[in-house]
């Protein structure tokens, strides 16, 4: 096997394969337009609701075909970037991947400001939202959903354990972890699987530890610097010391099956769980019977002592959507307009049983839960984005992977802000 | 020769069988036995799985279905999607293997009967594709591919597939053509037969047996391929079956009664297929370890 | 005079036909290796060819890595060896090399020694043997998995006997033992049809030899078969080599994007797959394949320098039939 061979050949076929792009337009002659719409609901209500939102659409736009492609959550973040590498075949509409990863998108040209072309009711409605969409005055996304982070709990479990109030501060979390263990019960369920649902717990914990001027000095790519960081990997290591979560949390995926970690919480098998705002929904799936939890409650993160953090304030996520330059504009503008719409944004909260992005629509929220998140929304000030998604994937991925091996004891608390800055210097 | 060497002959490498038990030994039996319940134990898990309710297998992980219950398996059976997928993994399958087969014993065959400078460099740069799997190369062949319009197309995992299935079948052909004896390529040159009528007339038919082997074993692979379509295809109506019980298994993740019967009948299609094929894998590989 | 004419006639046909021959001797040859090297060099070679272009640069994977990364030489591959993570992964592939060598080939020989005896079903037998091979990654990695589970069907079977059970797929003790033996599980079919097919191309006459020398049946198979087996033990075990070093699948599907290395089974490959495409570090993920066939190469043609090139020449080419017939005359001696 001579290398200098296959490396001579392979060089002359790289010359021969530069093969010209062949790309197909959008806009027929005859005025019809087809958009390519990608999203990652593949199952039950949400997948539902766009096939009809689409459908709806293409009636009252008779020129405009919708193809749809739901793509698998896990999935979804490879092919989007993979299908942007080529704007010809590039998705016309898509959902976002936010923070750091929209902010290379933007640099890259794969995605287009729509300031301008954003409706007046969208522009009014979508006030509290859109900002997650903003980069530099400009806007790139139209919201749908606002996704802010808490704990679920199962409310019969915590009375049967003699909780009678939902914790606040770190410290009385312990004494429910404690409370739980000694009735039997689960204390905490954890998706370690997936990675993020355990990073979940440093996220919040940094959160309350660190001030705001920390987290954005963190976001502007400077690494993580002030002594909080390190503080609250200290408090994570205390927590696990006490065991919280359930067993075999580390092969536990966070919502696949009646085994996983939302799946034990909807089966009462676990007390509770750290998770964002579409908790209700996937509860709602797992549960044996389909119906939504009864006796599902929400509080938000405890605060810690000494903590610089403003302990109302919430982490979360904005799901918006955005236009890749290669689409018909105009078309991909309705589309995304007429998702604002008020009614519209009512059947997702629906469909979803989350928070629509559309403070207009929010009067649909029933869910008790739910509308116990609404109050402390109303309390916080502008809604942090998870702190993976605000780093962008590297130095999340790194995040998220030091957290599980501190949490299996194959790590130092220490070593997660090492793991993140030398993630943050390798990108 | 006595009848005794003869009888002999017959059992190999040496076992001696005793003429009064024409079953062989029971320790044989017993280990065999041992060995299938291992390896099928697991296949069996699922299948049976198929057959249980969910409220059963949680219950008892480890139980049988009590009753047996043959609607998981009917509704895969009824779904659109499983025969849609069914078809996918048949056509890449097939086009994968024929592709794989004609080109890997047209180049064999040169490797293996001309006498030529580059005869060498060639198999070597065969063999050095064996180092590289596919992985590696995903987001530049995926680039590739949609630069030629074939992104989300099942010949999108085809041509791939043909070309990183070669350096296995090569180094598999070639000892095997190799063992083809000279005499015949001297006597059909005699009979007025060009190289490439040698190769036609007697190569292929008696490179049979390499064939099937490489053939199955690329049919297989395919039918298991995961990652490329993974990559390749987004759109449902295109899934092979891999694809299709990822797929199926994160969106009825609830439903584990149905995730064991869809996930049995996709692995069904290729159990059947190998068990017809199966004898002829041994003698094709006989000719390429004994080179 | 004439005859020396009709020499010189008969020369300048025969170099004709000579030339002739050549030409149409390279047109065959085009003709019948043309497609697939076209093939080979166009989707194999060529993309390789790009991830190492790739690897020069560190590109997000948004946009192109000329425009939208930045060159930055050989940094990645810098990283890339003093990332303790990474050196983890290699361990954990050289550990997953022998051990599936170790665990596989005493297994696969024993197996095929007995498939090899004549008894009833063993048609039946080979095809089941090989039923885990026929399964794909996906089908064995989802079966397994939930039997593993902390609640699943081998900790309530081990229950009911009145064992304890474990975190198999967990625990950062276990979890490499439990991939071991998921791996021979898989592959034990392969090496075992192997096996059979080197047993069956050993001469029967050997065999007979020895048993007129009254030589017991394990002395026949320590004296005959294990010697004469080598040549398909070394194949086998290049095989194996080269699948253990890029093993992806089966971790990625049981351990998922993320925990594989806490534990403890990440392999290069999933290494590559979640420091380039899940982190987005496509340049970086790029570098990282490039040291993976750098890695698979070296072994390789170590093994074929020291190991291998008993049997083939090269690149695995010609027959091995000087050392073959050498040691059939010194085992016929030593019997």
């Amino acid at each position: 096997m001579r290398f200098k061979v296959i490396a001579a050949a392979a060089i002359s076929v790289a010359t021969l394969m530069s093969v010209a792009a062949c790309g197909g337009s959008n806009t027929a002659s005859d005025g019809k337009v087809e958009l390519e719409f990608w999203h990652n609901a593949t199952t039950g209500d949400g997948k539902a609701y766009w096939e009809n939102l689409a459908a709806a659409f293409e009636k009252k736009h008779q020129n405009v075909t919708i193809k749809i492609q739901a793509i698998q959550n896990e999935d979804y973040q490879g092919k989007l970037q993979t299908a942007l590498q080529d704007p010809n075949s590039a998705p016309d509409v898509y959902m976002s991947l936010g923070g750091q990863k929209t902010k290379d998108m933007i640099e890259a040209g794969q995605t287009i400001d729509i300031t301008s072309d954003i409706s007046a009711d969208a522009k009014k409605n979508m006030a509290s939202t859109l900002g997650a969409a903003t980069f530099d005055d400009k806007v790139y996304g139209m919201p749908v959903s606002m996704e802010p982070g808490g704990i679920w709990y199962s409310e019969d479990l915590f009375k049967k354990a003699g909780i009678t109030e939902p914790p606040k501060t770190m410290e009385e979390l312990n004494q429910a972890v404690t409370k739980l263990k000694a009735a039997n019960i689960t204390p905490v369920a954890l998706g370690g699987k997936d990675a993020w649902p355990a990073a979940h717990w440093y996220y919040w914990l940094s959160f309350r530890e660190c001030s705001a001027k920390d987290f954005s000095e963190a976001s502007s790519g400077k690494g993580l610097k002030a002594d909080c960081w390190n503080k609250a990997a200290d408090q994570l290591e205390a927590f696990n010391k006490t065991n919280p979560f359930n067993n075999g949390y580390l092969t536990t995926s966070a919502q696949q099956g009646a085994g996983s970690s939302a799946g034990l919480l909807a089966n009462h098998k676990a007390a509770m769980e750290l998770m964002g705002a579409w908790e209700p929904g996937v509860l709602k799936d797992l549960s044996p019977d389909g119906k939504a939890m009864s006796d599902l409650g929400y509080f938000p993160f405890p605060s810690v002592d000494g903590g610089q953090g403003d302990p109302n304030a919430l982490m979360g996520s904005v799901t918006y959507y955005s236009v890749s330059p290669s689409a018909p504009k105009k078309e991909a503008m309705e589309f995304l307009n007429y998702m604002a719409e008020t009614k519209n944004q009512e059947g997702y909260a629906k469909a979803w049983n989350t928070f629509p992005a559309n403070d207009a629509a929010r009067g649909v929220v029933t869910d008790p839960a739910l509308k116990t998140v609404l109050e402390y929304v109303k309390k916080s000030p502008d809604m942090q984005l998870w702190l993976d998604t605000q780093l962008g994937s590297n130095a999340g991925t790194a995040l998220n992977t030091s957290v599980v091996n501190m949490l299996a004891g194959k790590g130092a608390a220490k070593d997660i802000v090492t793991a993140a800055n030398d993630a943050i210097a390798k990108g | 020769m006595s009848s005794a060497v003869s009888y002999g002959r017959k059992d190999k490498n040496g076992y001696r069988k005793s003429p009064k038990n024409p079953w062989g030994n029971p320790v044989v039996y017993f280990i065999s036995l041992l060995l299938i319940a291992i390896c099928i134990g697991p296949v069996v898990y699922i299948i049976l799985g198929g057959f249980r309710s969910n409220a059963q297998i949680t219950n008892d992980p480890a139980g049988m279905p009590n009753p047996w219950l043959n609607k998981n398996y009917l509704a895969v059976l009824s779904s659109n999607t499983f025969w849609v997928e069914l078809v996918n993994s048949v056509i890449v399958g097939l086009l994968t293997t024929i592709g794989v087969v004609v080109l890997s014993l047209m180049v064999s065959f040169v490797i293996a009967r001309y006498d030529f400078k580059y005869s060498k460099v060639m198999y070597s740069l065969f063999a050095a594709g064996l180092m590289f799997p596919m992985t590696v190369a995903i987001t530049p062949l995926y680039l590739l591919l949609r630069n030629l319009g074939l992104a989300n197309t099942l010949a999108g995992v085809i041509l791939p597939q043909i070309a990183f299935g070669l350096p296995q079948t090569i180094i598999i052909l070639v000892p095997f053509l190799k063992t083809i004896p000279q005499e015949l390529e001297e006597a059909a040159a005699l009979d007025g037969c060009s190289r490439l009528g040698f190769f036609v007339r007697m190569v292929i038919p008696l490179s049979m047996p390499g064939v099937a082997t490489t053939g199955i074993l690329q049919f297989i692979g395919s039918w298991n391929s995961y990652m490329l379509p993974l990559f390749m295809l987004s759109d449902p109506s295109k899934y092979t079956l891999p694809l299709g019980v990822q797929m199926f298994s994160s969106q009825h993740s609830v439903d584990t009664a149905s995730v064991l019967a869809f996930t049995s009948m996709s692995m069904i299609p290729a159990l059947i297929f190998f068990t017809i094929f199966q004898k002829r894998i041994v003698g094709g590989l006989t000719g390429a370890v004994k080179g | 005079m004439n005859a020396s004419k009709e020499t010189g006639a008969r020369m300048k046909k025969k170099s004709k036909t000579v030339v002739k021959d050549k030409w149409r001797k390279g047109l065959e040859i085009s003709v019948l290796s043309v497609p697939a090297l076209i093939m080979f060099l166009g989707f194999v070679v060529f993309p390789i060819v790009m991830a190492a272009y790739y690897g020069f640069f560190k590109w997000k994977g948004f946009g192109s890595p000329t425009t939208n990364g930045t060159f930055i030489g050989i940094q990645n591959y810098i990283t890339i060896f003093s990332d303790a993570e990474f050196r983890s992964a290699v361990l954990h592939n050289f550990i997953i090399v022998i051990g599936s060598l170790v665990l596989q080939a005493p297994i696969a020989i024993l197996f095929a020694l007995l498939l090899n005896q004549k008894m009833k079903g063993r048609a039946i037998i080979r095809t089941l043997i090989f039923v885990p091979y026929v399964v794909s990654e996906v089908i064995v990695g989802t079966g397994w998995s939930l039997m593993l589970q902390s609640e699943g069907a081998i900790n309530a079977v081990l229950k009911r006997i009145g064992l304890q059970g474990a975190d198999w797929i967990s625990d950062p003790k276990i979890a490499m033992w439990t991939l071991l033996i998921l791996i021979t599980w898989k592959y034990i079919g392969f090496a075992v049809i192997l096996m059979l097919a080197g047993m069956q191309s050993i001469p029967e006459e050997l065999y007979e030899a020895a048993r007129v020398d009254g030589a017991g049946f394990w002395q026949l198979q320590k004296s005959i078969t294990l010697p004469l087996l080598g040549p398909t033990l070394r194949i086998w075990a290049f095989l194996s080599i080269i699948g253990s070093l890029q093993l992806f699948d089966l971790v990625y599907i049981i351990w998922g994007q993320y925990i594989s290395s806490t534990a403890g089974t990440s392999t290069m490959a999933t290494y590559m797959v979640r420091e380039g495409r899940v982190s987005s570090n496509y340049g970086y993920g790029s570098a990282v394949a490039v040291v993976i066939f750098v890695i698979s190469l070296v072994v390789a043609l170590t093994y074929q320098k020291f190991i291998l090139n008993r049997d083939l020449d090269g690149a695995l080419t010609e027959k091995p039939s000087k050392s073959k017939n050498k040691s059939v005359s010194a085992v016929a001696e030593e019997v």
